[in-house]
């Protein structure tokens, strides 16, 4: 016992391996530190949704005009309910029996504001049984039936980026822009004609002030080397996308935009 | 220990915090874009000037007319509009607008006010199915209660519209076509909007004048004309209202092209007596020769986009075919394979030539004439006119999305516009004989 305790009695000298074990670890975070100000990218959040409602059209680019859409459905000769619910009938608000009639000229129109309160209350809307699919009243967003404006693909009912702020929210028509303008500029034939179907291919950019592109860079490729030259290509014939909305405060917007190829 | 503790976790903290300083936009192909929906109601009069009904019509109308010419945009029939129609952003009723049947994406509305000799105009362009934040544009304009007036606000409003939806590109609504008509007797050099509003005489010089060709400043045109018994390029200048002096060369001149930054004009001369291309600068001085084939080369167009290549109708191989080169006369390309083709136009993108081909030309050959556009660099093409008489004379619109030409298919020629893809063709010009259009630049 006595034997064992005689290598304890002897004390190693802990002050030099904690001051540089706290210096590698200073350093370590000092380096994540700079790692996340010099290269931060939000999280991989690939393929949200991928196009699995999305109508296939191959968009050939050899005029610069949109498309029309392949398919037509006749508005009125279709019965369905469309995706978006109707609005709700707003009840006829009936003036409680004790209302003050309009004032005269010599009256005070003091009961003005005890009215407003009831009035509001019973105009919102009583809510309705949802059907399944049916986008909830008020938070449809761009998306709306087969014959929309624009069909988003991917996410369902809206925009929905995680961390990616909100200027897809707001400005729905500018990412509008931007995916017709890529798409128009994309060039097919440029593809090895021998591929008949491809991986996607993510390129990212960014979108300056004035609405011209820059960075543009593969993010992930399709394994098809003359498919993501196209890619490249086709931001680099772009000029512009017409300047960011005036009310848009920051002074440029990335994008992540994927190239979906089939023969 | 206790001192360095909080540090480090201060340190740890501080590396959580994410330096995604951008927004994101995450979108892709094959994801079906179509043409804008764009509901465009009336605009509203605010005054009960007897005047301002007038000037509204013109307004509404000049409006409606513009977007439906853009091209990019599918308009809402009327027919579909709700009853009670906005004035103002607090009027608009979104899920009216939003819903079937008119199913609108984009809405623009207004109002016209007249005070005295003012005219004011207040629109907006609304996204309908963004309800929280949906102004896109808010506009006002002031001018004179005049027609002329009313006109020029509805262009520059639709232009506004179609350069913030359309990506950057700017709208033709204000721009100019010149060309050629008899109506006078004589053939003069004419000029009209785009829409066919406004045809007004430019030249009056009593003889036969031909192939303008508007400055990309806008403020000359230059044509051909006999002057001095041969055929000469001369220069009219729209800021003067007369001609301005320009070198005679001999021979037979005609054709002139201007280079889109306007330092330079391509034209065709016999002045060595084979019609050869020639270049000069806007003052027509330092003439520089760059073909020299047996042949005649004809009708130069430049490249707007580069400035340093031509296409051209040459005849060196026999019928005439379009060709191209680089503005020093090298690398020259031939694009048509057959048939006779003439009149090429280079499009603002640089991307497509527009010209006119008889496909199968000859004896006992249908020989019809139609505009074609074809891709440079893949020589694909496409035919946008059929069956529709003689069409000749192709020119590009600024924006790339339009061409106006001449065809016979009424019986005379006239001018006619389409979209580039070959639909919407309209006739422009209804009285005498019309011919060889040129669009400006701006």
């Amino acid at each position: 016992m006595a034997a064992n305790a005689d290598i304890f009695t002897e004390r190693e000298p802990l002050g030099f391996p904690l001051v540089s074990s706290i210096a590698v670890h200073v350093l370590l975070f000092a380096s994540i530190l700079v790692y996340s100000f010099v290269a931060g990218r939000p999280g991989q959040n690939w393929g949200t949704g991928g196009g699995g409602d999305a109508m296939g059209v191959t968009i050939t680019s050899t005029i610069p005009l949109p498309r029309p859409p392949v398919e037509t459905t006749n508005i009125l000769a279709n019965d369905s309910k469309g995706l978006t619910q109707s609005q709700p009938k707003v009840e006829e608000v009936q003036p409680p029996p004790d209302a003050i009639p309009i004032p005269d000229r010599n009256v005070k129109p003091k009961p003005k504001p005890r009215e407003k309160p009831r009035e509001t209350a019973q105009e919102k809307p009583k809510p309705v049984e949802e059907v399944n699919n049916v986008v909830p009243f008020g938070q449809g967003g761009p998306v709306s039936g087969p014959y929309g404006s624009f069909s988003a693909g991917g996410a369902k009912g809206g925009f929905g980026f995680n961390g990616g702020g909100d200027f897809g929210s707001r400005f729905s028509w500018y990412v509008r822009v931007v995916q017709q303008k890529v798409s128009e500029n994309w060039l097919k034939y440029e593809v090895d004609p021998r591929i008949s179907a491809a991986n996607r291919v993510y390129v990212t950019f960014d979108i300056s002030r004035n609405g011209q592109p820059r960075n543009i860079q593969v993010e992930q490729s399709s394994g098809v080397p003359s498919l993501d030259q196209s890619a490249v290509r086709a931001l680099q014939r772009i000029d512009t996308f017409g300047p960011l909305p005036p009310d848009y405060a920051g002074n440029q917007v990335s994008v992540e935009f994927w190239f979906d190829y089939k023969r | 220990m206790k001192k360095v503790f909080p540090a480090l976790i201060l340190l740890f903290v501080s590396t959580l915090h994410l330096a995604a300083q951008t927004d994101w936009i995450r979108t892709g192909t094959g994801l079906g874009v179509e043409k804008i929906r764009i509901a465009v109601p009336d605009f509203k009069s605010l005054s009960s000037d007897p005047q301002a009904a007038g000037l509204l019509k013109v307004f509404n109308d000049t409006l409606w007319n513009d977007l439906d010419n853009a091209g990019i945009f599918d308009l809402v029939s009327k027919s579909f509009y709700p009853l009670d129609v906005p004035g103002q952003p607090q009027d608009v009723k979104f899920d009216a607008w939003g819903n079937p049947p008119p199913n609108a994406g984009m809405l623009v509305f207004g109002n016209l006010n007249v005070t005295g000799q003012n005219l004011t105009v207040q629109g907006w362009l609304y996204d309908i199915k963004n309800t929280s934040s949906p102004q896109i544009l808010g506009k006002q304009y002031n001018d004179q209660a005049t027609p002329e007036a009313a006109r020029v606000i509805a262009h520059k409003f639709a232009n506004e519209i179609i350069f913030r939806l359309g990506g950057g590109i700017n709208g033709i609504a204000e721009s100019k076509i010149a060309y050629v008509s008899n109506r006078t007797g004589h053939k003069e050099i004419w000029m009209m909007d785009y829409d066919g509003a406004n045809q007004h005489q430019l030249t009056h010089s009593g003889s036969i004048s031909l192939s303008p060709r508007i400055a990309p400043d806008g403020t000359r045109v230059a044509y051909s004309a006999i002057a001095g018994g041969n055929w000469e390029i001369q220069m009219y200048s729209l800021d003067l209202n007369r001609n301005v002096s320009f070198p005679r060369f001999g021979g037979t001149n005609l054709s002139p092209s201007w280079s889109a930054d306007g330092t330079k004009i391509a034209f065709s001369s016999s002045r060595s007596g084979d019609p050869e291309i020639y270049i000069v600068d806007s003052t027509g001085h330092a003439l520089k020769r760059i073909t020299a084939a047996k042949g005649p080369d004809v009708s130069p167009t430049w490249n707007p986009k580069t400035n340093a290549q031509i296409a051209w109708v040459s005849g060196r191989t026999g019928l005439p075919q379009i060709y191209t080169m680089e503005s020093d006369g090298t690398n020259v390309q031939r694009m048509t394979d057959q048939g006779y083709a003439v009149s090429p136009a280079w499009a603002p993108n640089g991307q497509f030539l527009a010209f006119a081909w008889i496909r199968r030309y000859g004896p006992g050959a249908p020989g019809a004439q139609d505009i074609y556009v074809m891709d440079i660099t893949t020589k694909q093409f496409v035919q946008l006119t059929h069956d529709a008489g003689r069409n000749d004379f192709p020119a590009w619109s600024p924006d790339s999305r339009h061409l106006v030409f001449q065809s016979n298919r009424t019986g005379t020629d006239q001018i006619w516009t389409m979209l580039a893809d070959g639909s919407n063709q309209k006739q422009l010009t209804t009285s005498g004989q019309n011919s060889q259009p040129n669009w400006s630049f701006k």
